[in-house]
């Protein structure tokens, strides 16, 4: 497998699990509630969105549905795709149903009880699940997943060439806005921050465009794979995007949405009534407002973020079966959370990329070994994944990123703003001095567009950078 | 005569083997009312149990006329009765700023459908929070620190916070535990002050201290108990010339 491949097989995982994590951190990294059984709702959103999509009476498959969702509403134009979207929201919203089953008792539990509760829960669901055949087929799976406007891949726009330097180009302009990103970042911050993200932009480009070519036949050849990762020469007759690259822009559009809702939902009051309920939930009980109600809707929201991941994953992976969906989910989730920075949507994303490139990305290793070592080297990198962990708890307890910075973006800003602001920043001014306005006036509208510009990976370099 | 705010009658709690509050009646007229007894005499409970934080054995609360015995916490906030803690709450993570805005009651933000859907309404709320939450930091001299965690206040300013926490949430009554233990002077007379002037504006007040100059010069009635039961109550002068509670409490007289 080409190194261009496996990056974009990888960067899917990050983007599925970085949903995922998302979702555990409004539970635990914005409300402090510790779901040690967050991947049961990553399984039900699985299961749901596979058999609402997937065709009725499959051989082999002896459980609920399937219901066809995408063919059902295919004589409407895009309805195939519509069909699937739908079947997502269905099983997000399994996934917070039953979520709310489970909180509804539990969540009146104190916090270290309902870790217990929730892992308890979690594996009776799965064990439900792999006995009841009737269910979801039990031990046998599912094989049958429907893969969303599927028909339109491989896609070429013509030529060998044209493809080459459409999807090609992308992809260099992809590394170019990463390499300005990193550049501006490297610029603006300081100390460990700054050391940090060299050592991983160095460290990348090391893996991928050095590496591969210890030993490559034709160096050019393989840099060039490497650098238009996008472009796939052996998919179609003229090469093109395939199916692999469409999904990991699909997953990445899912995690863009997802940062984007869990940013909406922070950044409100509301959110900061969730954070309230996490510091000392007494406090906001004290002032009038309904903690349990904000502790089941944090709940169902996480839980509906990872059904949509469970949705993902079942595609990326191609079957699904009830030991895919083990406690270790929940703790590499955990994992991730911790090592990016907790309540810290970026750091979430963060995180998962850290976890998943130690995981997935030191595979290459297994080259410069000898192969009967390959079963050490797997466990050394949850041996690393643990030494980091460690590390990570014991000198930056809040993750790399720390906690993120919260701003309620009041639309209509400049005017309303400068109303609010003004007698606010006067009367300060005579206590503090005239750094203090100059320094809110430049973090406000920073912060306000990299929000607009939206992916998580801009918001990672400007987090740090605001945070230092 | 007005109509009492808070009815206390009958008010039971122990705990285990311990008896908290032993049948106490208390009734607290609009104004401000002191609560003095000794350690251990059962204030703190008598607030818990008032506040919806304990629910008690037996016996009625009633405030402003309605019965609030057993009701939840943020219930009996929106009848308007708040309470502030005796060593204070402060949520340590987050700013100053967001401390006090947490507090006004009914913003639309708060919902989480409106803050998916209704940016535009929840703004406007958000604007008018945040000017009441400046005015009421200017008041307790908190605005240079809006921006800075509440865990760097000092514990004098801790206090501070949860008062104006609490009067942010625009209360009909509010039960003080021990609110200007560690209050520089200077600000003890101001908040003194804006206590007075709320009460003019019709707030009542209970107010736990053991500052007993304090309680005799500023509160209009005062209620003494001791050992889960009232001893007695009656305006300061009286109070403090009663033998049980020189006895019980003060030691002797001032």
């Amino acid at each position: 497998m080409a190194l261009a491949d496996f990056l974009v097989s990888l960067v899917t995982f990050i983007a599925i699990y970085g949903l995922f994590g998302l979702g555990l951190n409004v539970k635990f990294g914005f409300t402090g509630l510790i779901d040690f059984g967050h991947v049961a709702y990553f399984m039900v959103g699985g299961y749901v969105t596979a058999v609402v999509t997937m065709p009725a009476q499959i051989t082999g498959y002896d459980g609920l549905g399937g219901y066809a969702l995408p063919a059902l509403l295919s004589a409407i134009p895009g309805g195939t795709v519509l069909g699937w979207l739908l079947g997502v929201a269905i099983g997000m919203l399994a996934a917070a149903f039953v979520s709310l089953l489970v909180g509804v008792p539990t969540l009146r539990l104190r916090e270290d009880y309902l870790a217990i509760t929730a892992l308890g829960v979690a594996t009776i669901l799965n064990e439900v699940v792999l006995s009841e055949v009737w269910l979801f087929n039990g031990p046998f799976g599912i094989r049958s997943i429907h893969e969303p406007a599927a028909g339109l891949f491989p896609l070429g726009l013509g030529s060998f060439t044209v493809n080459l330097l459409v999807f090609g180009g992308l992809s260099v302009l992809v590394f170019a806005y990463a390499t300005y990103r990193v550049a501006n970042y490297v610029r603006h911050a300081s100390g460990r921050q700054r050391t940090l993200a060299v050592v991983v932009a160095l460290g990348f480009a090391a893996w991928y465009f050095v590496q591969p070519l210890i030993g490559a036949s034709n160096a050019v050849v393989t840099l060039q794979t490497n650098l238009t990762f996008l472009f796939d020469p052996n998919a179609g007759p003229n090469g093109g995007l395939d199916y692999d690259r469409f999904f990991m822009l699909l997953s990445l559009a899912f995690l863009a949405g997802g940062y984007w809702w869990m940013q909406r939902t922070i950044n409100s009051p509301y959110g900061r009534v969730l954070r309230a309920v996490r510091d000392d939930e007494d406090v906001p009980r004290a002032l009038g407002k309904e903690t349990f109600r904000y502790k089941i809707q944090a709940l169902l929201f996480g839980s509906a973020l990872a059904g949509a991941a469970g949705a993902l994953y079942t595609i990326h992976i191609g079957f699904i079966s009830p030991e895919q969906f083990g406690a270790m989910i929940t703790f590499f989730a955990f994992a991730s959370v911790i090592i990016g920075g907790t309540a810290n949507n970026a750091g979430v994303v963060l995180g998962t990329a850290v976890f998943w490139a130690i995981n997935s990305g030191t595979q290459f290793l297994n080259d410069y070994f000898p192969s009967e070592y390959a079963v050490q080297l797997s466990a050394s990198r949850l041996i690393l994944i643990g030494i980091i962990l460690i590390v990570i708890l014991y000198y930056r307890p809040e993750g790399i990123l720390g906690e993120q910075d919260y701003d309620i973006s009041l639309p209509g800003e400049e005017a309303a703003n400068a109303n609010v602001a003004g007698p606010e920043v006067g009367s300060s001014d005579a206590s503090t001095g005239p750094e203090a306005d100059s320094s809110a006036a430049s973090t406000g509208p920073e912060v306000g567009s990299s929000d607009a510009t939206g992916g998580p990976t801009v918001d990672d370099a400007n987090g740090g950078g605001v945070d230092d | 005569m007005t109509d009492p705010m808070l009815e206390i009658s009958d008010l039971q709690k122990t705990f285990g083997g311990i008896t908290a509050l032993d049948g106490i009646d208390v009734t607290v007229d609009p104004g401000i009312t002191g609560l003095i007894g000794p350690n251990g005499a059962g204030k703190t409970t008598l607030f818990n149990c008032i506040s919806g934080y304990l629910a008690p054995d037996a016996g009625t609360v009633a405030f402003d006329g309605t019965d609030i015995t057993g009701d939840r916490t943020p219930e009996i906030v929106r009848e308007g009765l708040v309470r502030t803690f005796q060593i204070p709450r402060e949520l340590a993570d987050m700013t100053v700023r967001e401390n006090l805005l947490l507090a006004p009651r009914g913003q639309s933000g708060e919902a989480l459908t409106n803050a998916w859907f209704r940016g535009d309404e929840f703004a406007a709320d958000e604007r008018r929070t945040r000017k009441e939450a400046l005015e009421m930091a200017e008041f307790f001299e908190l605005d240079h620190l809006l921006e800075e965690p509440a865990s760097s206040l000092s514990g004098g300013q801790r206090k501070l916070l949860e008062l104006a926490r609490v009067l942010l949430t625009d209360p009909e009554m509010v039960l003080l535990d021990e609110p200007l233990a560690g209050v520089n002077p200077t600000l003890e007379a101001k908040i003194l002050d804006r206590i007075h002037e709320l009460e003019s504006q019709g707030l009542t007040f209970l107010f736990v201290e053991h500052d007993i100059e304090l309680i005799m010069e500023h509160c209009d009635h005062v209620v003494v108990i001791h050992q889960g039961r009232k001893l007695t109550e009656g305006p300061p002068s009286e109070v403090r010339s009663d033998q049980r509670v020189i006895d019980a409490y003060l030691g002797e007289e001032l």
